[in-house]
């Protein structure tokens, strides 16, 4: 297939796998980008994109413990990968790259 | 709402979503309160619903269910054997469904495929005029009038000056000729069209040249119908036939075209040219006579915006002086254009109800049309599911022992879903033979010439089946889900009562009541309305009246036909009066618009002779009527109460009508004032009209009425012919019977109340056989419990009553629901016509009353049953 390519949200998502560690499931996944961006995610699109991006390679699941206030059910606990961690930098720097050929862009007056 | 998650959800991943789900609904429930909460989870739940979720379940299993297919499909035909009644039942209700979706679908495909077949159908338009009306002004209505008819000279100064034009024709039908050819004479429909016409319409020419035709002025064209009629075997090519067209003239026939078919917007027989239409040379330069419906078609690339600025343009160089005139004289507010040219794609003509046009059809047809067939496919339905609930007792076992043999829910669900498959395929091919069927009567009801051809013949398949599997799955769906959900243990152990606990039946029942209710009550009212037009007292005699066409075109000819048929006819004792109108009822009418004292009014006129107002036993209320022998009744006029009451008169017999606007006389001198009559349908109020004998300005004689003496008509009928005959020989005997003529102005309503009375029989006799099914079961539930009844000593009256009083409660119900929606409906409907019958209470007494009466026919014969069992017979096993 080529290159892997990530979309903005499957990117944003994987993200942040990456930033909550032990406690990234999809719940929590939307609290934080809830938080940090002030952005409204939907829960189903969370989960749909992370099951796509365990298709992928770059996140894998298991079941974490069960606890009484969700009702009975278990957390299904997403940990980011070593592919899905390359796949981000290369995302970054590609991006970073790009962005050194924009000439001499500056914010002027806010 | 988990449930549902879970029933699409795979498996694996359930878990993990349910847990953030109701973690998120912890939170909400903190933050926004229980009820927003609530509405947020279920929220969250259906926006799971989507692909990338469902098509991570895996298929396998459902391979594995093939295997028992077989199996499925050999139990499925055994139930259906065992259980004969509940299989016809069930089968009847859903063929007469799909029959319906059937023919419902064919009207609506016969409705779209209107002028379809010409090629050139993109580029054909047809003009129309809009102008402002001072009439639906003042009623509040809106004032820009539609209408197809239009000045001679703008469509040939189009024409000619517009480029993007490509072809032109006029298109005049309605008018009738005597058409002459050796002995053969009858009179025919002639439509007058343009060398173009065969160029631009995909009729196709049988004989003749498309690009030579109506070169010359006396040419006309066939359809082989009439050529035949005229002609029999003879090729009809050159033969030289007269025709009446104020005068008699000759014509060559030049060309053989086809008949339309069924769905063209345009038809016709009998082809001649325009130039042949009455003062045809006079209106060529007349731009204020609109009575030239007209139609062009563009070059291929050509822009109907370009057109549209040019023609605009045209008119007003052309029309500028006259319409500011109009505007002045009609007293038309600014910003309102006195007259603007629209245009109307050919294929959008047939459900254009703006403009009227032949055959022109409102798209709420086949929305009610399709209603029904909802209707009565819901019905049958229903049936379905509460009959598959309310047998489920005796399937209790089975499902238990495949349960424990190992089959798993969803081939449980397979299974009885492929039950319901069976039947409604079964349904399907008798659905499919019943619409073969019933579509002459169908055809004969909505006046439509729909025939099933090869092509259509397989898309309707398609519908049927489409039809077929959607209610298989609806339908079967809930008793599937609900027989497969029995425990094992709880079914095996025994000891269940096989009572029906199916609570989900009686809505049901119910919501089938409705709609039967609802319906009984709509053709209640509807009948009741239409026996009210047809009895109702129209103020005028129009029984054993023959309404004959004089064949004299419109001149003076015509009032002396009158004259020398009343004398023929004078010593004839079968006939009681001959009369002559300009024009019948339901034949057409003639209004004149006139300004008094700067007020617009306007009054209905027809031309008569003094014989008219006995004929049809007008009642006087003052004057007098006409009287041949004083010469000034020949201007005067005999008005209705509706004109006295419109001009304020108090003594109508001094006043003068001055409808001519006339400046310097007084107008016409009222001589006599009759009682209201309807003129008009029912449908609309009586207005302002009034009688006139001034032949030079309300036209000729037209039509004669002939009264005959009370009895038989037959030979009365013959001896009237007969005397036509002797007097004129060339010209053809057409008559009608004027009480046809007033019944047929709620033709359509007519058509469209038999239509539903037979969908509401239908629909009844559906519901009525679930009804029947579920009274049978009941009543077989409740054998043991009526037979410990009748041993302690019940009556047959009591165990009756028991077994039909929740049926009748559930008919109250459904009563008290669909009144007020048949309220509604109906109080439009009546809207519609001016005088209407009041919706009384009995109506609706009525009407429940013969649901009830139906209902409790339909569940009496199970009780009775039940009732009438010995005890013995029911108790000796325990």
């Amino acid at each position: 297939m080529g290159k892997e390519y990530l979309g903005e949200f499957e990117e944003l998502v994987l993200t942040m796998v990456g930033i909550l560690g032990e406690e990234a499931y999809g719940n929590a996944i939307v609290q934080e980008i809830k938080e940090r961006l002030g952005r409204e995610a939907n829960l189903s699109a969370v989960h749909v994109t992370l099951y796509r991006l365990e298709d992928k390679g770059h996140v894998k699941s298991r079941m974490g413990g069960a606890s009484s206030t969700r009702g009975g059910r278990r957390k299904r606990i997403f940990t980011i990968t070593n592919a899905g961690v390359a796949m981000l930098k290369v995302m970054k720097e590609a991006r970073t790259d790009l962005w050194k050929l924009v000439p001499q862009l500056k914010v002027v007056s806010v | 709402m988990l449930r549902f998650l879970q029933w699409f959800c795979p498996p694996a991943l359930v878990e993990g979503i349910e847990g953030d789900l109701l973690e998120a609904f912890e939170y909400d429930l903190k933050e926004v309160g229980a009820k927003r909460a609530r509405l947020r989870f279920i929220w969250s739940v259906l926006r799971f619903f989507r692909l990338e979720i469902i098509l991570r379940n895996r298929f396998s299993i459902q391979f594995i269910n093939t295997i028992m297919w077989g199996n499925y499909f050999k139990v499925a035909t055994r139930n259906m054997a065992k259980r004969k009644l509940y299989s016809f039942i069930n089968a009847i209700g859903l063929s007469i469904g799909i029959a319906f979706c059937v023919l419902i679908y064919l009207y609506v495909e016969d409705e779209k495929s209107f002028d379809q077949f010409h090629h050139n159908k993109d580029q054909i338009y047809r003009l129309n005029e809009s102008s402002y009306s001072v009439w639906a002004a003042q009623r509040g209505e809106d004032p820009m009038h539609k209408s197809a008819y239009l000045p001679l000279p703008l469509g040939t100064a189009m024409k000619d000056e517009i480029p993007e034009i490509k072809y032109l024709t006029r298109f005049n039908d309605g008018a009738t000729a005597i058409f002459r050819y050796e002995d053969k004479v009858f009179t025919e429909r002639i439509t007058f069209v343009e060398s173009d016409f065969f160029k631009m319409f995909s009729f196709p020419i049988l004989a003749g040249s498309a690009d030579q035709l109506f070169k010359d002025k006396h040419e006309i064209v066939l359809t082989p119908e009439i050529a035949t009629k005229y002609f029999g075997k003879d090729d009809p090519m050159g033969k030289i036939i007269t025709l009446d067209l104020q005068g008699e003239k000759q014509f060559t026939v030049t060309g053989l075209i086809e008949a339309p078919p069924s769905n063209s917007s345009l038809s016709f027989k009998i082809l001649v040219s325009t130039e042949n239409q009455f003062s045809y040379e006079r209106n060529r330069e007349q731009w204020g006579n609109f009575s030239y419906p007209t139609f062009i078609q563009l070059h291929q690339n050509a822009n109907l915006t370009d057109l549209k600025q040019k023609a605009d343009k045209l008119i007003e160089q052309k029309m500028g002086d006259r319409l500011e005139r109009w505007r002045k004289d009609g007293n038309i507010p600014e910003g309102y254009p006195v007259f603007e040219l629209t245009y109307t794609n050919l294929a959008d003509i047939h459900l254009d109800t703006e403009v009227s046009w032949e055959k022109v059809s409102d798209p709420k047809y086949s929305w009610i049309l399709g209603g029904i067939a909802l209707l009565i496919i819901l019905i049958a339905s229903i049936n379905y599911i509460s009959l598959a609930l309310t047998t489920s007792a005796s399937r209790k076992i089975e499902v238990g022992i495949r349960k424990v043999v190992g089959a798993q829910k969803k081939q449980l669900v397979s299974q009885f879903g492929m039950e319901s498959m069976v039947l409604a395929f079964v349904s399907l091919l008798i659905g499919l033979s019943l619409a073969f069927l019933f579509l002459p009567a169908f055809n004969e009801f909505t006046g439509k010439g729909i025939v099933m051809g090869d092509t259509n013949l397989i898309r309707l398949i398609g519908v049927a089946f489409t039809t077929a599997m959607v209610v298989g799955l609806i339908a079967g769906s809930y008793p599937a889900l609900f027989l497969s959900g029995f425990l094992p243990a709880a079914v095996l152990k025994g000891g269940f009562t096989s009572k029906l606990s199916a609570g989900f039946t009686k809505p049901l029942v119910v919501f089938q009541f409705f709609l039967s209710a609802s319906m009984i009550i709509c053709s209640v009212i509807m009948n009741r309305q239409m026996e009210f037009v047809a009895t109702k007292d129209l103020g005028f005699d129009h029984e054993q009246v023959l309404v004959i066409p004089t064949q004299t075109g419109w001149n003076e000819e015509a009032d002396k036909v009158v004259e020398q048929f009343r004398n023929k006819l004078n010593t004839e004792t079968s006939v009681v009066h001959v009369a002559g109108t300009s024009s019948s009822f339901n034949q057409g009418w003639s209004r004149y618009g006139y300004k008094i004292k700067e007020e617009n009014k306007s009054a209905y006129v027809y031309r008569v002779d003094p014989a008219y107002a006995g004929l049809l036993n007008l009642e006087f209320i003052d004057g007098r009527n006409f009287d041949e022998s004083i010469a000034s009744d020949s201007t005067g006029i005999i008005i209705n109460e509706a004109l006295a009451r419109d001009m304020g008169w108090k003594n109508p017999l001094d006043e003068y009508l001055n409808w001519r606007e006339d400046s310097v006389g007084l107008g016409s001198k009222v001589i006599g004032v009759v009682k209201d009559y309807h003129f008009l349908s029912l449908e609309r109020d009586i207005e302002p009209m009034f009688l006139s004998m001034d032949k030079k300005n309300t036209g000729y004689l037209t039509t004669m009425l002939v009264k005959l003496s009370p009895g038989e008509i037959s030979d009365k009928l013959e001896r009237v012919k007969k005397a036509w005959t002797e007097l004129y020989p060339d010209k053809p005997f057409d008559y009608t019977f004027m009480d046809q003529d007033v019944a047929n102005q709620y033709q359509t309503y007519k058509r469209w109340m038999k239509i539903t009375s037979l969908s509401t029989s239908f629909a009844i006799f559906i519901a009525c056989l679930g009804l029947f099914g579920l009274a049978g079961i009941n009543a077989i539930n409740r054998t043991k419990e009526i037979g410990i009844r009748k041993v302690m000593g019940a009556e047959l009256s009591n165990i009756f009553v028991m077994l039909n009083k929740q049926y009748i409660w559930l008919a109250i119900i459904a009563f008290a629901l669909a009144a007020p929606v048949s309220w509604y409906v109906m109080n439009k409907w009546l809207g519609s016509f001016k005088y209407a019958i009041p919706m009384s209470w009995e109506l609706f007494a009525v009407s429940m009353l013969t649901g009830l009466v139906l209902a409790l026919l339909t569940v009496s014969y199970h009780a009775i049953k039940a009732a009438l069992i010995n005890p013995a017979e029911t108790l000796k096993y325990e």
